[in-house]
């Protein structure tokens, strides 16, 4: 596969919030797109729609208007049911304040994506072992989360986010909860674990100090999506 | 995903131990206090356990084995002349003092048994011989007199001892073992006579006439000959006891305050339960939220919450109903109150928990399927 194709398609999707005077409108037209095996920053100002526009391409927010197509997979024509599914299989989730849920062990957590998916307990843990192994945190498998540091705590949400193996990784401010050097090594983790062929990673950001991980960025402003640019301290010879 | 979700309350020590509480008090008092009930339901029909017979004559006024209206001794030869009916008895039932060695008294429910028959008799003889009653003077006492009316003295009341009933020497002749009944007064039987000679003396002394059908009639038939012939009050041994049920559920407060009691059990397990399992889930809502965006189903997490619900419920059921039990053995060791298990119990308060378990969960179900996976991107 050309890893090149652009998986993701985002055509004039309009989001409003409320109604009347109270009415926010948050997407007001967006133009997107995303190429397989890139990892991909969508950057504003606060308020800007970026965790909207997330959203919106994760399958989690219904949208008023416009099109989506993510792998194929066209958004706008699926019932709830239909999304519900296609993201159980498709995509991976890492949030800003990695919503583990505290009372099950780091592995239990690792596991629920292949739970979801109908996968038996005893190959969802010796996958999920095994993912906790790849991001270095092997030997708190049987920990609480809440015992483990907030880097450590995001490594077990990259682990849980890509377990399932799906193709498409978002990301909300995954950094922005962490010191400097911790969101260094979360994304040098991110970006060499997540990355793969025909897997596209999505990472909304604040956080300037982590942009050079991205292959390219997508700047958002006012419910518009304003520029799109690669990255000038990665070079995308490789590719 | 199941075995997670309960793991998720089990955590929650605190919530999980309430909703145990909840549930099992809830249990507790909707089987107990129902135990109770049926108890006193049983009591109420002792008269009819402890002195047998296929039918009961009384007076047409006579609802209920606990009431007494006398007759007239002419009423059983009236009794007996009636086609179908095989043989009809005279009993005397009355509640008397008995005199303790102190000088007090203890009320007696006093049985006289015909001296022919001795139809009615102790249905457990524990020590001595019914048809010793013809003695003069003979009594045979339950295991409950003894108890009642040995205070005071070096042994306990036997056989051949003596003690006053009304002013009259009675000597035992016998030792049984009688069912309670709604007065909780021990039983002490003699003959007919007897009874006469011990009962203070008024117009009118028969208080029951026990008969028995004819061959080739039911007891139904008998009675209802006897019914029509005497215009007498005639019930078969179940239809009596049917009858003073009714009678207790319609003249007494008795069935409604345990209802009452029983709907508060309910009412306190749905609000307990309720409350605590509603906050549980409120508390866990972003966990749900983000198994959700990760692509739970609403049936998968309405699953997950029923299971952990009726999970709680269940083991709590089974606490109460186990702390319902030990406490109506010892109620029915200390002889008192009252109490009774029949299987329709615990499988009533059974289904009232899963009931309860329903409403506790449906309020946080709808919290969760109304819950927008998005908004595990927010805050
Ligand atoms: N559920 C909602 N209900 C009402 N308004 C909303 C809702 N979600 C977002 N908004 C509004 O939509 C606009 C875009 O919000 P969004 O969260 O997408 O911005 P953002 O770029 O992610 O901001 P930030 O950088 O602060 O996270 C904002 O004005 C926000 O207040
Ligand atoms: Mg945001």
């Amino acid at each position: 596969m050309n890893g090149l194709d652009r998986v993701i398609h985002v055509r004039g999707v309009t989001k409003t919030f409320g109604k009347g005077d109270a009415a926010v409108h948050a997407l007001k037209g967006v133009d997107f797109d995303a190429r397989g095996g890139e990892l991909l920053m969508i950057v504003g100002p606060s308020g800007c729609g970026k965790t909207t526009l997330l959203s919106v391409i994760a399958g989690t927010l219904g949208f008023d208007s416009g099109e989506v197509e993510v792998f194929g997979h066209s958004l706008h024509t699926m019932s709830q049911k239909q999304l519900t599914a296609f993201r159980a299989g498709h995509i991976g989730f890492i949030f800003q304040s990695f919503n583990l849920i505290p009372t099950l062990s780091v592995l239990e957590n690792v596991t629920v994506p292949l739970l979801i998916n109908g996968v038996g307990l005893k190959e969802a843990e010796d996958r999920a072992r095994a993912m906790l192994e790849k991001v270095n945190i092997g030997k708190r498998g049987d920990e609480r989360p809440t015992n483990l540091s907030g880097g450590q705590q995001q490594r077990v949400a990259i682990a849980r986010a890509l377990i399932h193996e799906p193709r498409l990784i978002i990301c909300d401010e995954p950094t922005s909860a962490l010191d400097k050097d911790t969101g260094q090594r979360v994304m040098e983790l991110l970006s060499s674990v997540a990355r793969g062929p025909g897997r596209c990673v999505i990472v909304v950001t604040h956080d300037n100090r982590i942009f050079n991980f991205a292959d390219r960025m997508t700047e958002m402003d006012d419910g518009r999506v304003q520029r799109v640019h690669e990255n000038p301290s990665k070079s995308m010879a490789g590719h | 995903m199941y075995r997670l979700g309960l793991k998720m309350l089990f955590a929650d020590r605190a919530k999980y131990i309430m909703l145990l509480s909840g549930m099992a008090f809830a249990a507790l008092l909707m089987t107990q206090q129902g135990g109770v009930f049926v108890g006193i339901i049983e009591w109420t029909k002792g008269n009819l356990k402890n002195m047998r017979a296929p039918i009961w004559v009384v007076d047409p006024k006579v609802e209920q084995v606990n009431e007494v209206k006398p007759m007239r001794d002419t009423d059983v030869s009236r009794v007996r002349s009636i086609p179908g009916v095989a043989w009809a008895v005279p009993m005397y039932w009355g509640i008397l003092q008995a005199r303790l060695v102190d000088g007090t008294f203890k009320p007696i429910q006093l049985v006289g048994l015909d001296n022919a028959t001795m139809v009615g008799r102790p249905t457990k003889m524990i020590e001595g011989r019914v048809e010793d009653l013809r003695i003069p003077n003979a009594v045979i006492i339950d295991d409950l007199t003894v108890k009642r009316l040995s205070v005071g003295r070096a042994k306990p009341l036997g056989m051949g001892d003596t003690f006053e009933m009304n002013d009259k020497e009675a000597r035992i002749v016998g030792i049984c073992q009688t069912e309670k009944s709604f007065f909780g007064y021990p039983y002490i039987f003699s003959t007919y006579e007897q009874a006469l000679q011990f009962a203070p003396r008024t117009r009118k002394m028969l208080s029951y006439i026990l008969a028995s059908p004819a061959e080739g009639w039911t007891a139904d038939q008998a009675a209802q000959q006897i019914r029509e012939k005497t215009g007498l009050g005639a019930y078969t041994e179940e239809a009596f006891g049917e009858s003073t049920v009714k009678w207790f559920f319609k003249n007494t407060g008795i069935p409604i305050s345990f209802m009452t009691t029983i709907i508060l059990g309910f009412i306190v397990g749905v609000a307990v339960a309720g409350q605590t399992f509603y906050s549980f889930i409120l508390e866990n809502l972003r966990h749900f939220g983000a198994l959700k965006a990760m692509g739970a189903s609403d049936g998968l997490i309405t699953r997950m919450v029923l299971l952990q619900a009726f999970t709680v419920g269940i083991i709590g059921y089974g606490i109460g109903l186990g702390l319902s039990v030990f406490i109506g053995w010892k109620f029915i060791q200390m002889g008192q109150p009252p109490f009774a298990l029949p299987y329709q119990l615990p499988l009533g308060s059974f289904v009232a928990v899963l009931l309860i378990c329903t409403f506790a969960s449906l309020l946080g179900i709808r919290q969760v399927r109304k819950l927008e996976p998005a908004v595990v991107f927010r805050g």
